[in-house]
C-alpha cells in the first residue's frame, strides 16, 4: 500500500546537525520532527532512478540488512552548527526502526479497468485499452476487516502479524470508510525485527514506486455473531469494477463483481469477457494467515483487546475546492464540419469564410470520421490533389466534454497537434477544443 | 517446432520473402507475432526442426537476419506472485495455480518480442534476456 513508510531516528552526529533535507539512496526523506528523526515514504521516488527505486526500496533494502547511504544538508544553527553529513548505515545503526502506516488492509477495493483507445499505467496497474483487461486489489474473504466488519475485535492496541513479526493497530486508517465496507486501519511495528518476504518494495511503471506489506489480524471468536462474520466467503463480497479511463474523482462504474469471480480470472462487463487478475499476493496472504495461526498455537503470539474499537461511522469527504477547475466542456467552441464528398476546394473556403483551422469530417449521423487540417490543405495544393479522402486523417485523437483541460491539453502536446474534436461515448461530434483555447484559459 | 527470430530492413521489407520461402521449400511456417512498416520488419515466426537449417538459409541468401529470439526469464526470488502480470499476456502463458502461485509457461511465451508483461511487475522480476545462439550453429546453419 502506497499509504506506508518508517519512521527511523539515526543519532545525532559529531558536531551536529539539524537535518533540513536529507536522502537515503537518493530517496527523498521527509524530516517531521527534530534534528534526526526522519521519515521514509514508501511513494517518495529516487531522484537518480525515479520510477525505478524509492521509498518501499529502502525500508526493504533496511530490512533485509543492507548498508544504505545517507546524505543531509542544513543550514546550521549555534546549537547545531553542521550544513553536511554524509554517511552508510544498517538497520542496526538506527536508534529507532519503525514502520509507521496510516493506511493499509483496505476491506475491499475497485477492480480497474479502461474504456480508452490508449494502455495507461496506473497504481492498479498497467491497463489496456478498451477494457482489453482488469486488475483488482484485496484478498476478499481473508481480508481481516471483511471478517470482523463491525470491529468488534479490532481497534487501538490490537496485536497483529505485520512484515513477518508482531506489530500493532494504532487507530483508523486515512479514509477510513466503514459504511460503505472500505474500511482502513494505521498500524505500527518494529521494522528491526521485519522480514523482506513480507516487505518488498513495488514499483509501477510511470505511476510510482510503493510497498507491498504483509499483514494479519487475529480475530477470537467471542460470540455467535462472529461465527457467522468470519465465515464470510468471497461470492458475498462485491465490488464495483471502475473505469479509470476517465481521469476524474468521480469514475463511473461499469459493473458490479463478487471476489469470486475476481479470483476466477475472468469478469463479465455488459456481454463482454474480461480477463482479471490480482495486484496483491493472495499466495503470500495465505501464508501470513497460516503463519499468525501457528505463532498462536505455539503460544508465541497472544491476543489483544482493543483499547478503544475502530469508528463505525466516519465519513471520506472529497476535498473542498475553492479555486475553479476546467474541463473540456467548458472551453470547446462549435466544430465546423464537412463531408466526405466535399472537394478541397470547398473545404479551403470553409476554412477562410470561418476564420478556424480544423474542419472536422463526419457522417450523416454527425458521428466523426476524419479531420483536415489547413496544413493538410496546403500539403493538398503543393501535391495537385483535389480529392479529400486523399488528404483526410482517419485516425483522430479526441477528447471527452468531462475529461480536464490539463489531460486534453497534455494529449495534444504528446501527439504533437493542434485541436482534438470532442465526442460522446457514440463517437458522436459535440464540437472542438484548440490549442489556443486552451492556452488562453491556462495562460501558457 | 523452432522459433525463429527474423528481421528485415528498409531496403527489403517490402518484398513477399516469406511467401516465397513458404512457396519454394514448401515448409509451413508459422507467423507469432510481427511488427513490419516501411522502415522494416521484425518477425517472430516457428518453423519444423527438420527444416530449420535450409529455411534459414532461404532467409539470409535473401538479406534477412536471422536469430533466435530473446526469451522472458522470471525471477523466482523477486516475483511476489501478485499477479499484475497475468491478464497482460496474449498468449496467455502466464497463469495462476490453485495455491495462488504465478505460473510461467516457457514454452507458450512468444519472448521479448512481446515483452507485454515486463513493465506490468512490480517487482521487476521479469526480464527479456537474450538465449545463447548455439542451438542455431549447432545445428550448422551458418
Amino acid at each position: 500500500m502506497c499509504s506506508s513508510g518508517a519512521i527511523i531516528n539515526v543519532g545525532h552526529a559529531d558536531p551536529p546537525i539539524k537535518i533540513e533535507k536529507a536522502w537515503i539512496n537518493d530517496v527523498p526523506i521527509c524530516h517531521p520532527g527534530a534534528a534526526v528523526d526522519l521519515y521514509i515514504g514508501a511513494t517518495a521516488m529516487s531522484e537518480r532512478q525515479s520510477f525505478e527505486y524509492g521509498g518501499g526500496h529502502v525500508i526493504e533494502d533496511l530490512v533485509g540488512g543492507k548498508e544504505v547511504e545517507l546524505k543531509a544538508t542544513a543550514y546550521g544553527t549555534d546549537c547545531y552548527p553542521r550544513t553536511q553529513v554524509k554517511t552508510n548505515l544498517t538497520k542496526d545503526d538506527l536508534n529507532q526502526f519503525y514502520l509507521l502506516n496510516f493506511r493499509n488492509c483496505y476491506q475491499r477495493y475497485a477492480c480497474a479497468v479502461n474504456s480508452r483507445d490508449e494502455t495507461i499505467y496506473t497504481y492498479m496497474g498497467k491497463l489496456l485499452p478498451r477494457l482489453k483487461n482488469a486488475t483488482f486489489s484485496g484478498a476478499g474473504e481473508l481480508n481481516p476487516l471483511m471478517n470482523d466488519p463491525d470491529y468488534e475485535t479490532i481497534g487501538i492496541g490490537t496485536r497483529i502479524f505485520l512484515g513477518g513479526t508482531q506489530g500493532y493497530v494504532i487507530g483508523e486508517g486515512t479514509q477510513h470508510e466503514p459504511q460503505n465496507r472500505f474500511g482502513t486501519i494505521m498500524v505500527r511495528g518494529n521494522a528491526k525485527k521485519m522480514n523482506p518476504e513480507f516487505l518488498r518494495g513495488a514499483t509501477y511503471t510511470r505511476y510510482g514506486t510503493t510497498l507491498y506489506v504483509g499483514l494479519g489480524i487475529p480475530i477470537p471468536i467471542l460470540n455467535e455473531g462472529l461465527v457467522k462474520k468470519t465465515a464470510i466467503r468471497d461470492e458475498e463480497i462485491f465490488t464495483n469494477v471502475v473505469d479509470y479511463g476517465v481521469p476524474r474523482r468521480d469514475r463511473p462504474k461499469l459493473a458490479k463483481v463478487s471476489y469470486k469471480e475476481l479470483k476466477s480470472g475472468a469478469i463479465t462487463v455488459g456481454d463482454r469477457r474480461i480477463r482479471v487478475s490480482s495486484l496483491s499476493s493472495l499466495k503470500t496472504a495465505r501464508k501470513i494467515a497460516g503463519t499468525l495461526k501457528s505463532w498462536i498455537e505455539n503460544g508465541e503470539f497472544f491476543l489483544t483487546a482493543p483499547v478503544e474499537r475502530l469508528p463505525v461511522d466516519t465519513m471520506f469527504k472529497p476535498m473542498r475546492q475553492t479555486e475553479e477547475v476546467s474541463f473540456v466542456a467548458n472551453v470547446m467552441q462549435k466544430a465546423v464540419t464537412c463531408s466526405e464528398t466535399e472537394a478541397v476546394q470547398a473545404i479551403a473556403e470553409r476554412i477562410v469564410t470561418r476564420s478556424v483551422n480544423h474542419i472536422v469530417m463526419v457522417d450523416g449521423n454527425g458521428k466523426l470520421t476524419g479531420i483536415v487540417t489547413s496544413w493538410d490543405i496546403t500539403r493538398a495544393l503543393a501535391q495537385g490533389k483535389t480529392a479529400l479522402a486523399d488528404i483526410v486523417t482517419r485516425r483522430v485523437i479526441t477528447a471527452k466534454p468531462d475529461e480536464p483541460l490539463e489531460t486534453a491539453s497534455k494529449r495534444m502536446a504528446q501527439h504533437n497537434i493542434s485541436a482534438l474534436p470532442v465526442i460522446d461515448n457514440e463517437k458522436k461530434v459535440l464540437g472542438i477544443v484548440t490549442a489556443e483555447d486552451v492556452s488562453k484559459l491556462l495562460g501558457r | 517446432m523452432v522459433r525463429i527470430l527474423l528481421r528485415f530492413s528498409e531496403e527489403i521489407v517490402e518484398e513477399p520473402i516469406t511467401s516465397q520461402i513458404i512457396l519454394e521449400l514448401k515448409v509451413p511456417i508459422n507467423i507469432l507475432a510481427a511488427h513490419v512498416n516501411s522502415k522494416g520488419g521484425e518477425v517472430l515466426a516457428e518453423v519444423p526442426d527438420a527444416a530449420l537449417e535450409k529455411v534459414v538459409k532461404a532467409f539470409r541468401k535473401r538479406g534477412a537476419t536471422v536469430s533466435i529470439p530473446k526469451l522472458i526469464e522470471v525471477d523466482s526470488e523477486k516475483c511476489v506472485n501478485c499477479g499484475a502480470c497475468v491478464t497482460l499476456c496474449p498468449v496467455e502463458a502466464i497463469t495462476i495455480d490453485e495455491d495462488a502461485s504465478v505460473v510461467f509457461d516457457k514454452e507458450k511465451c512468444i519472448g521479448s518480442i512481446c515483452s507485454a508483461c515486463v513493465d506490468a511487475c512490480p517487482a521487476r522480476a521479469i526480464k527479456s534476456v537474450k538465449q545463447n545462439n548455439s542451438e542455431l550453429t549447432a545445428n550448422n546453419t551458418r
